[in-house]
């Protein structure tokens, strides 16, 4: 709970003074914190983020529990889960007030910060995530090789949930109105993640006509659409107060329907109802556009409530 | 700091050779990662900053852009009193705000309105000074509060944020990248990022003029002692004791903001002494730690992601054998 500073005037005053009416006096009514400048490009590395680790980690877990059905689609999925990865850093990177110090970065280790903590998490993961693009990119099958593989794969699915763990913390745990209430944003955001992951993988598939992995993956993505509703509604709770304040009631509506319904009823009925390549890649696009919408949306809000 | 120094001490000489493209480029990479010899700890200061002196001068804007060498903002009328420079940022370290508190219909307008009428014995120098009371001016200067558990410093990741040996929250120049985690993090809006060169800057509570003995050039200029630096401990009581006197005069609604912890913020190293409610002049009421959530949002992170995992094997488990 909220508690004032302790004074040594327990009084603490209800002040007698009217302040003025001339408009713009005062600092009462103005913003205290200041925004920092973080924009459409924190947005789109929000999404990259989600989607590089979300494609590693489903393609990882599903590679080490069916292997006979996912290796060959995993084996696909790391490289391009390694390009998204690329253009997360580059939006990391240009987002720097100073880009060519991007590497100060990695001075300290400090795992109170979040921001610090998830380069860490970034950089092993990245690392990891190079070797094992590398080694399914070779021709031929190697027996040692691929066991070196899957011993990165498994080593890096613990950085690449920290990965996309720390992005929503990052937000969370500052003082800009709006994102310090959003205490389930770092759990929508990996949550989504997952989903956006399994969506990729899911047309991975599709693209490569491996039909067994597509039936698995296609209710396995009707899933996760579901049980991402649950941290997305605890996280439009969390931001009612300031959605209702920055939003007009119509304008509310309209985000909440294009998320909601853009973002999950839409793909559900694409992926369910017609059994077709147009579908499910119209699913999968429905998905990042709704994950798309709604970071831009969590994004905005310390400057719309400026 | 000391690795400012060493930076400086590395800056091109015009006796040395000339530095080669690929030492300048290995010399930016590794410089960062050098640490000096931390110096030892000195007693704590800070600014005791007493509203009710301040006579809205500016001379502290003025004498810390002087000494800081920080670029002039431009002018614009703001509309807000006579505060032009509106906001802390990062060429402004100090901050005067006025805020004027009268009734719509004060009493000057109605002495000025009636004086002026046809019949009107004209407009005196004792109606001014008996003017009824009825409306005061408020004057604060701002600065950054030093807070000794500092969301700035604790979100900072290059290290570029730190407490210097008086515990007073400095940024390194030469390590800050500009990430702006520090802006996110501050609950009393003080951190901007320069757009010039895309670093964060602030009120370094002149830490080169203490490391040579000096007062800040604030307190220095500031004609009213409203402004007041030295061993924070010393700060707090000589502010207790005018919080006393001015009980005693029958200002009772005098009070210090920061000097002592809250459950949800630690004390400031820069504290206030305030005759009204924080937020009038533009401080938070409850200010608070965002890191105080961390914990809490990492396990509902984490826990969603593995919510999210485990539905994903029980399908792969139900339907992939």
């Amino acid at each position: 709970m909220e508690t004032n500073f302790q004074t040594t005037n327990p009084r603490r005053p209800s002040s007698p003074w009217k302040e003025s009416k001339v408009r713009g006096s005062g600092y009462a009514a103005g913003p205290v914190t200041k925004a920092p400048a973080w924009h459409g490009l924190v947005a789109w590395d929000m999404l990259f983020n989600g989607m590089t680790t979300g494609l590693f980690l489903v393609a990882a877990i599903s590679e080490l529990a069916a292997p006979d059905v996912f290796t060959s689609v995993a084996k696909a999925a790391y490289p391009v889960a390694l390009v998204l990865l690329l253009v997360d850093l580059l939006c990391l990177v240009l987002d720097l007030g100073d880009p060519l110090r991007f590497h100060h970065m990695l001075r300290v280790f400090k795992p109170g910060s979040p921001m610090s903590l998830g380069t860490w998490c970034l950089t092993i993961y990245s690392l990891l995530l190079t070797v094992a693009a590398a080694i399914s990119l070779l021709p031929g099958e190697w027996m040692t090789l691929e066991s070196v593989r899957r011993l990165v794969v498994v080593i890096g699915l613990l950085p690449a949930l920290g990965s996309a763990v720390y992005k929503g913390v990052l937000l969370s745990t500052n003082a800009q109105p709006g994102w310090k209430d959003a205490r389930w944003l770092g759990g929508y955001l990996t949550n989504s993640a997952l989903m956006l992951g399994c969506a990729e993988i899911l047309v991975l598939s599709i693209l490569m006509k491996h039909e067994p992995a597509a039936a698995i993956l296609r209710p396995a993505l009707g899933l996760l659409l579901a049980v991402n509703l649950i941290p997305l509604c605890l996280l439009l709770g969390d931001l009612r107060t300031t959605l209702s304040r920055i939003y007009t009631r119509r304008e509310l509506y309209g985000v909440v329907a294009l998320s909601l319904g853009g973002g999950v009823l839409i793909p559900l009925f694409l992926l369910f109802v017609v059994d077709s390549l147009l579908f499910t890649l119209s699913a999968a696009m429905c998905i990042v556009l709704g994950s798309l919408l709604i970071r831009f949306v969590i994004i905005k809000l310390p400057h719309a409530s400026a | 700091m000391a690795s400012r120094e060493m930076e400086l001490a590395r800056l091109p000489q015009t006796s040395d050779p000339p530095r080669g493209l690929l030492s300048a480029i290995l010399g930016r990479l590794i410089d960062p990662f050098r640490r000096g010899v931390p110096p030892e700890p000195r007693p704590p200061t800070g600014f005791f900053t007493d509203t009710t002196v301040c006579i809205g001068c500016k001379a502290c804007e003025v004498a810390c852009k002087e000494w800081n060498q920080l670029a002039a903002d431009g002018f614009h009328w703001s509309g807000n009193s006579y505060d032009n420079t509106e906001t802390l940022s990062a060429t402004s370290w100090r901050h005067v705000k006025f805020i004027e508190q009268f009734p719509p219909d004060n009493s000057l307008s109605r002495l000025v309105s009636e004086d002026l009428k046809p019949s009107g014995t004209g407009f005196s120098l004792d109606m001014l000074l008996n003017e009824p009371k009825e409306g005061r001016w408020l004057m604060m200067s701002d600065v950054c509060k030093h807070c000794v558990t500092a969301p700035c410093q604790q979100a900072c990741p290059t290290g570029a944020i730190i407490h210097t040996e008086f515990e007073n929250v400095f940024i390194q120049p030469d390590i800050c990248n500009g990430c702006s985690s520090c802006v996110a993090a501050c609950p009393f809006g003080v951190i901007t990022r320069s757009s010039v060169d895309g670093h964060s800057h602030k009120c370094t509570l002149c830490y080169d003029r203490q490391r040579d003995g000096l007062v800040p050039a604030c307190a220095k200029a500031c004609p009213t002692q409203s402004i007041q630096f030295g061993p924070i401990d010393e700060l707090r009581e000589r502010a207790r004791n005018r919080v006393e006197d001015l009980h005693s005069r029958g200002v009772t609604t005098a009070y210090l903001y920061g000097d002592i912890p809250s459950k949800s913020y630690s004390e400031l190293n820069s504290f206030y002494l305030l005759v009204d409610r924080p937020s009038v002049y533009g401080l938070p009421d409850s200010p608070f730690n965002p890191w105080l959530h961390m914990k809490g949002d990492y396990v509902r992170a984490i826990v969603s992601g593995l919510t999210a995992i485990a539905a994903l094997l029980a399908v792969l488990f139900l339907l992939g054998n």
